[in-house]
């Protein structure tokens, strides 16, 4: 990073032409996905309009599954590389995870208020999905509040592994532990998606990957440019070793 | 229109959170990049001087 900003280039930095293309794609796909949720798929026979949370809170909770494992790997990497893009790619991935996970938590107990009379119940999937979020919450503020980085950066990266542990479990919790949550896929004996439910569902998977993979890019955009700054920083104190009277100078 | 208050606040919650976090993004990516200007200028003015 810093030999290419001495030759006055700003690797990453700059928004590419591959993150305008996605934010302009994405906004037609999401309009798509938007008449596909209010307009194509059936209502539920039972629960009525208050299901079609569903396409949008399952791909939310699949997405900060799949921030959280980008987490893991991202921290194993940092621990066997000490590379600085898997520290930032790590961190990146815990915040969207982060985001993503408010959203399920918070649009979960809308859906269970009219469902289960209920907003919260300690069952396990919910429970379980409330660790996930305190553990990189946790995550967070590790990395905020250590006084030395490097160090931050380790325990954050072992804190992201361990982390993802409770991933599985949330995952196999329904059929293991035999909770309340509804299981939508691969239910025993009939019931399942309608095929028109199915195919909007798919569709508002890929939009919300692709939501995802924009903020992740933003997120890591501008992690680049903490990491020009400090440089750059660097670059200036050099200078000033170099020549002692230079801030004077140049005041 | 069974239950249509809560869809409508799920998505009002879901869509907020998430312009809320594009907002904070801009936001800091801008007073970075303000700052990234400062330290180029210095930089430059302490080269040439």
């Amino acid at each position: 990073m810093l030999k290419s900003l001495e030759n006055g280039t700003t690797p990453f930095r700059n928004r590419g032409w591959f993150s305008r293309f996605l934010l302009g794609f994405l906004a037609g796909a999401m309009i798509l996905n938007l008449w596909l949720i209010f307009f194509y798929a059936p209502t539920e026979r039972q629960m009525g309009e208050v299901q079609r949370i569903f396409y949008f809170h399952v791909p939310a909770a699949l997405l900060s599954f799949l921030a959280f494992g980008l987490v893991c790997a991202a921290g194993i990497l940092y621990l066997i590389t000490r590379k600085r893009k898997w520290d930032l790619l790590g961190h990146s991935a815990a915040e969207v995870g982060v985001l993503f996970c408010t959203l399920v938590l918070l649009s979960g107990p809308i859906w269970a208020k009219p469902i289960w009379n209920v907003w919260w119940t300690w069952e396990v999937r919910l429970t379980t999905t409330l660790i996930l979020w305190m553990i990189f919450m946790a995550y967070l503020m590790v990395r905020s509040y250590a006084e030395n980085p490097d160090q931050g950066a380790r325990f954050a990266a072992v804190l992201g592994i361990i982390g993802f542990l409770d991933v599985p479990i949330i995952i196999m919790s329904v059929r293991l532990f035999r909770g309340l949550h509804p299981r939508v896929f691969k239910v025993q004996g009939g019931g399942g998606l309608d095929p028109a439910m199915g195919r909007t569902f798919m569709v508002s998977l890929a939009t919300f990957f692709l939501l995802f993979l924009y903020l992740l890019l933003e997120r890591y955009r501008l992690g680049c440019s903490d990491w020009e700054t400090e440089c750059l920083m660097e670059m200036t104190e050099r200078q000033t070793v170099a020549r002692p009277g230079i801030l004077e100078e140049s005041k | 229109m069974k239950n249509f208050e809560f869809l409508f606040a799920a998505y009002a919650v879901f869509w907020l959170g998430i312009c809320a976090y594009l907002f904070r993004l801009s936001l800091l990516q801008k007073r970075v990049d303000d700052r990234i200007q400062q330290i180029r200028k210095l930089l430059d003015r302490n080269r040439s001087s």
